[in-house]
């Protein structure tokens, strides 16, 4: 039965190591097929049962996670298809773009999918090794900074969780996940709430919590808008599954009550810097913060708020991939990232801006995307265990985010401009309008993801 | 055994104390080497005393990766890029830089003293948490990337004499994969690295990595 779990990463792998033979559009070819593989594989694990043995483990939050991962992986990879020709002097040759995405699609599958922290952080690592080349893709000085910073960045702080990951065995005696899923931790002594507190803040440097943030507004402003859009669609959803499965082995008070207060004080943050934002690329990198700091107060509250965080990654996952595959497209046309700069798309480019403008409005937590119901999910839950202080700040900070966002991306499509039509064709079109739509449809699936969280699978 | 790791310790300490004040790449780098064969002498006699092969073979590993392959290769890409061979502005002066490094390790034994001593119990246990904020230190206060990859490494140094001392039983597979992606890191880093221009000074003053 395992094997069916071993497959996303063995088609990653494959279509990693077969992107080595050069010919002519081969490694598009084979990339999306691979990425394909990928999707009808996750999509029927969830009729299989759990699974668990020595290296694998496999339950209803994983399975999500590989849909999520592949769905997005696979758009990303169909996006790049047409987006790479706008590259002008590319990094490195087509093939290894496509070998670097596959292998980084590899990395992901692997997290979400083993049975122990020490490999799950080994995971993570290998996500930031895969990763990194594909952010300076357009070799210019400002990318290979932005990688520089990704990779120092997110390395040291990943070092906090790697000893985190001693502290934990220290105290338990094992880093196998079922191993201490079994132990039913109820009380945690000092030492292992340090661990987990530690791992929360190296995973969440992953993830983009604060105070650990810094690098993701330089990545997802300087990479690629396919390298963005899976940046934030699933790399770091990966980080937080993490971080969730040490909640979940680790549900003591503090522990829990840490990851909140961080979940917080990251929307708090990314709200008020999104206000002062001037690059429409940086915008939705702290949008992404933002939604990362409520899919963390969610995972730190449990019970329906849990099923709330999980609905809003899903959901945000479609949306904010479409959202920098169509920051891709004005990039392509406008050749600037300022907001100021770009002017009239929805005369110049209107297919792109009216899903621009459907996008945004879903990474925001506009109804009737599933971005709005698992936000409101959280705010239930944090107003039943909170003060109503906590709740109206948050939605006070969620609103600011909505504005700020909304008008600034608003400005760009509907301000006057003389310029004639300059829309992309296709692909560069049907992708995001397809992830948008899925965005949406999140919300009829909500009582299916609650199904596979809670039993493991669709009957 | 408790004796070695403190001796081992204290030598890792007055190491990244010199790396803290050199400027001189190739000898932060070389310094470095010897910080790693150390640990792998650790290890080594760790397994042997306390028969564990599995021990002896992160030993050699250390010792094959870390002391001799990565440094081998920063060496390598230092001699092509001749101008990275000193630190000419480091953000913190020299002074402050000696002054500060000091206050960490005192720092990190207070530190170690009032939360984790009582759970873990070793008296030189703050050796590796000193180690740890050294390296982070490293990174914050240089500019350059080599010696800023060497800051990340010796936090991953710290961790291995620690985790390797207190818990040898730790599932080898782990210790390999960390050890796999560090090569990962420093053959990434070091492309990287390459691309770079001039030193990161130059980028940070630029309009659109701000906000």
């Amino acid at each position: 039965m395992g094997y069916v779990y071993l497959l996303p990463m063995i088609f990653s792998a494959a279509g990693a190591i077969l992107c080595l033979i050069r010919s002519t559009y081969f490694e598009e070819v084979i990339s999306v097929i691979s990425a394909f593989a990928t999707v009808v594989v996750a999509g029927a694990a969830i009729f299989f049962p759990n699974f668990s043995n020595g290296f694998l483990y496999v339950d209803g939050l994983s399975k999500i996670m590989l849909i999520m991962i592949s769905v997005i992986y696979a758009s990303t990879v169909i996006f790049s298809t047409t987006y790479m020709k706008y590259i002008e002097d590319p990094l490195f040759e087509k093939n290894f773009y496509y070998l670097l995405m596959n292998l980084f699609a590899f990395t992901m599958f692997f997290t979400v999918s083993v049975n122990n922290l020490g490999l799950m952080w080994v995971g993570v690592e290998a996500t930031t090794v895969t990763s990194a080349l594909l952010v300076a893709t357009e070799n210019n000085e400002m990318a290979i900074e932005a990688t520089w910073r990704y990779i120092i960045i997110v390395s040291s702080g990943l070092i906090i969780s790697l000893l985190s990951n001693v502290f934990i065995y220290s105290a338990t005696h094992t880093l196998s996940f079922s191993m201490l899923m079994s132990m039913k931790i109820t009380n945690a002594d000092k030492i292992l709430t340090l661990g987990s507190m530690m791992a929360v803040v190296g995973y969440g440097t992953k993830a983009g919590i604060f105070p650990m943030h810094t690098w993701l507004p330089d990545v997802h402003g300087k990479a690629p808008a396919p390298v963005s859009a899976i940046f934030s669609g699933v790399l770091l959803p990966v980080a937080l599954y993490v971080i969730a499965r040490i909640l979940q082995v680790v549900p003591v008070e503090s522990v829990r009550n840490f990851s909140f207060a961080l979940g917080f004080l990251t929307v708090l943050v990314a709200a008020t810097l999104m206000v002062v934002q001037k690059h429409y690329k940086r915008l939705f990198a702290y949008s992404t913060m933002e939604n990362m700091g409520m899919a963390l107060i969610g995972l730190s509250l449990g019970e329906y708020a849990f099923i709330g965080a999980i609905v809003l990654l899903i959901s945000h996952a479609f949306a904010k991939s479409s959202a920098f595959f169509l920051t891709g497209n004005v990039l392509a046309r406008y050749k600037t990232h300022k907001i100021d700069d770009v002017k009239g798309i929805s005369k110049r480019m209107p297919f792109t801006a009216y899903t621009l403008m459907f996008s945004s409005m879903a990474v925001t937590g506009t109804p009737p995307f599933g971005t709005f119901i698992g936000e409101l999910m959280i705010v239930y839950g944090v107003l039943s265990k909170f003060p109503l202080f906590y709740t109206l700040t948050l939605a006070a900070f969620l609103i600011l985010a909505f504005i700020s966002l909304n008008f600034k991306i608003g400005k760009m499509i509907f301000s006057e401009s003389d310029g004639g039509k300059m829309e992309r064709k296709r692909v560069g079109r049907i992708v995001p309008m397809v992830n948008t739509s899925l965005a949406f449809l999140v919300v009829f699936l909500i009582p299916q993801i609650q199904e596979i969280l809670s039993k493991g699978m669709i009957r | 055994m408790e004796k070695f790791f403190t001796f081992i310790g204290f030598f890792e300490i007055l190491l990244v104390l010199f790396m803290q004040w050199e400027v001189y790449t190739k000898k932060i780098i070389t310094t470095f080497s010897i910080a790693s064969y150390t640990i792998a002498i650790f290890l080594f006699y760790l397994g042997i005393t306390e028969n564990k092969y599995l021990v002896i073979i992160l030993a050699l590993l250390t010792a094959g990766v870390r002391g001799f392959f990565i440094p081998w290769f920063m060496k390598k890409r230092l001699i092509r890029d001749p101008w990275r061979e000193r630190e000419i502005k480091p953000t913190i002066s020299t002074a402050l830089s000696i002054l500060i490094s000091l206050s960490v390790v005192i720092f990190a034994y207070v530190l170690y003293r009032i939360t984790f001593y009582n759970s873990i119990g070793l008296v030189d246990g703050s050796i590796p948490i000193a180690l740890i904020l050294q390296g982070a230190f490293l990174i914050i206060s240089r500019r350059n990337a080599f010696i800023q990859l060497v800051g990340y490494m010796m936090m991953e140094n710290a961790i291995f004499l620690f985790e390797g001392f207190l818990f040898p039983t730790l599932p080898f597979i782990v210790e390999a994969g960390v050890i796999l992606d560090l090569i990962g890191i420093t053959a990434i880093s070091g492309i990287v690295v390459k691309m770079m221009k001039n030193s990161t000074t130059d980028s940070n003053e630029s309009d659109e990595l701000k906000g």
